[in-house]
């Protein structure tokens, strides 16, 4: 096993890999930006080594300096998290020729992934059922009217190098699609530098549903069901759980999933860890999404279910040692739920909410488990990505993990910047949530029906009385005389005598 | 509205407070942002503007000349004695009433001299924060 390993990440996600390299009693160094140098990932390294400015461009984007860095502090393999250079497959092959272990698949797996349309065509080579669409980069709109006589609006438009979103556009009719078009076209240019783009037909409310695969360097490869990613707004997840409530109600189809994701990685020449992303019809059919070749933000909640962890795998299959457990040696115990805490507000549209933290409380109790990366006092800073933390539960079943997280959920407080903690709690509220009718437009369409979140009555006065409390303890504060406990009453007579 | 003779207000931590009221525990989380003061009690969020005589004189320049002057509860309580009645001249600083919150009783005084043209206030009855509970002409 190696004795050194570096973690070219920052935020919750480094923290969670140094957990277990400690457990593995395993040094770690991290890398850390300007803008991190009081971040909870530095303090708890072993080692560090500063990369750069604040922007990630100049800090954890530069392959050259993460490598220096690994070099300097003698790190022997590389862990890369997950976004960054997670899934870059130049960095994989830096390290390889460097001679430091990249923990992750080969830089030629990345690569065939990494493009959407190299990704479909494996699928389909690999005879997985895939979204219909054009396998090939388009050369224009006629292009996309001729595929739309086949199959019909609506469509997906998406670009070629896509992410996250960027440069898609969803054609409902023959006359919006020259728009769309070039709007996508132009999109994808500004966010991948290619104006590529390529068509699928649109599964109407698709519900979202991975597999988590782990594979070694000598061909033995498994998966660990999967997870339901449905919950999303502006299709960036925010609430996941495992298993899929759909998956779970029907015979076979977990299974069936597992194999057709371990038949594409296996197109690819992939090891280590990986997920397969799904589309999922309400018929229960399902369609290859796109392959991510990393770990993924909500890998937890599997290893809650199976009790595995997957980044001591990772690391075990990295350097080199076969992978021992069969898939039979897999099981899926009891149901688990995650919910992403970002700093922003969700009373303002969502808005980031960067800043420092004056008062952090943690859920704690039975079935908690908090990947985070904050502590009282430290400022979430404006460069990066503003999850704060990932808060999951687990429970005997589903309706008693959501009972779990909404107790986890209550006793969770930040103070200083925004989060959607509250958001959260209504969405378990919801009744169509709770039946696990879920897909992926469940969030936007739960904004718009959004039932107004009446407080019981008696909060309003309470709310008034413990304002006008703090509120005299500050001017009491601020005038120097004894912090006594007063009431805004006492408050109001003295300040009439001042007067 | 109901009655808060009986609340109890604890501060536990900072900007936090353990409210108990007939039995029930409640905790409040407080943050401050402009002026007001948001308060957090299970997930709810209550803006609550603060009202302070001595910010408003600071900022409006002294409330003791011409006009009408309303005396408004600047939190929720309970009037248990009336100290004047419409129609009396007073002073500045003089006792109008008491209101009861939070286990203490507090006296609202007249913010100028002049007369109590309106006394809105009745003894027993509960009051709601912002209430206009006597004008001093």
């Amino acid at each position: 096993m190696f004795r050194k390993v570096l973690i070219a990440n920052r935020g919750e996600i480094a923290v969670r890999v140094m957990r277990t390299l400690r457990e593995m009693d395993i040094a770690t160094v991290a890398v850390y930006s300007d803008a991190d140098r009081a971040s909870l990932h530095v303090r708890m390294a072993d080692e560090a080594e500063w990369v750069g400015p604040s922007p990630s461009s100049e800090s954890y984007l530069r392959i050259d300096r993460i490598l220096d860095a690994a070099r300097k502090h003698g790190a022997e393999a590389i862990h890369p998290g997950y976004g960054f250079l997670s899934e870059n497959a130049d960095f994989a092959g830096a390290c390889a020729d460097a001679g430091i272990v990249f923990i992750g698949p080969s830089a030629d797996s990345i690569r065939r992934m990494g493009s959407k349309t190299a990704a479909r065509q494996m699928a389909l080579a690999a005879g997985a059922p895939v979204v219909p669409g054009a396998h090939e980069p388009l050369r224009g709109p006629a292009e996309v009217r001729r595929f739309a006589e086949q199959y019909g609006y609506p469509l997906l438009l998406k670009a070629v190098a896509g992410g996250g979103g960027k440069g898609m556009r969803r054609v409902d009719e023959n006359g919006e699609l020259d728009a769309a078009f070039r709007d996508a076209a132009s999109e994808a240019e500004r966010s991948f530098k290619s104006a590529e783009l390529y068509v699928e037909k649109l599964i109407e409310r698709p519900r979202h549903i991975e597999i988590q695969l782990l594979g070694d360097l000598h061909g033995h490869m498994i998966h660990f069901g999967e997870r339901e990613c449905s919950i999303q707004r502006r299709h960036q997840k925010v609430m996941e759980e495992c298993p899929s409530p759909l998956v779970a109600a029907r015979p076979g189809m977990r299974e069936a999933m597992g194999d057709a994701a371990i038949r594409i990685a296996r197109s690819a020449g992939y090891h280590n860890a990986g997920t397969v992303e799904f589309l999922v019809d309400a018929r229960g059919d399902f369609y290859f999404l796109e392959m991510n070749t990393r770990l993924q933000v909500e890998h937890p909640i599997t290893e809650l279910v199976t009790g595995h962890d997957l980044v001591r795998l990772q690391l075990e299959v990295a350097c080199g040692e076969p992978l021992r457990l069969r898939q039979e040696d897999i099981s899926w115990r009891g149901s688990a739920v995650e919910c992403r805490v970002y700093a922003e507000d969700p009373y303002n549209n969502f808005f980031p909410s960067p800043g420092k933290l004056t008062r952090l409380t943690r859920p704690l109790g039975p079935g908690i488990r908090l990947d985070g990366c904050v502590y009282e006092g430290w400022t979430v800073p404006i460069d990066y990505d503003p999850l704060l933390a990932k808060l999951a539960v687990w429970s005997g079943t589903r309706e008693d993990a959501i009972a779990r997280m909404l107790r986890a959920l209550r006793e969770y407080d930040v103070a200083g910047i925004h989060t959607n903690i509250t958001f959260f709690r209504q969405i378990l509220e919801d009744a169509e949530f709770r039946a696990g009718r879920l897909h992926t437009r469940f969030v936007d369409e739960f904004l718009e029906r959004r039932p107004q979140f009446t407080p019981p009555p008696e909060l309003q006065s309470i709310a008034e009385m413990v304002a006008a409390f703090h509120h005299q303890r500050g001017a009491a504060r601020a005038d120097a005389s004894p912090p006594a406990a007063r009431s805004r009453w006492l408050a109001m007579g003295r300040d009439e005598v001042l007067r | 509205m109901k009655e808060n003779n009986g609340a109890e207000i604890v501060a536990v931590e900072p900007g936090v407070y353990s409210v108990l009221l007939e039995g029930r525990s409640y905790e409040a989380r407080v943050e401050e942002s402009n002026g007001s003061v948001i308060v957090f009690i299970d997930g709810h969020r209550f803006e609550v503007e603060i009202r302070d005589p001595r910010r408003r004189s600071r900022h409006g320049g002294p409330p003791g000349g011409e006009g009408r002057l309303n005396v408004a509860a600047p939190m929720p309580g309970k009037v248990v004695r009336l100290l004047v009645a419409e129609g009396d001249s007073v002073t500045a600083g003089q006792g109008l009433l008491v209101v009861e919150a939070m286990k203490m009783q507090n006296e609202m005084k007249a913010p100028k001299a002049g007369r109590v043209v309106t006394l809105a206030a009745r003894q027993g009855a509960t009051v709601a924060a912002g209430e206009v509970l006597a004008v001093i002409e």
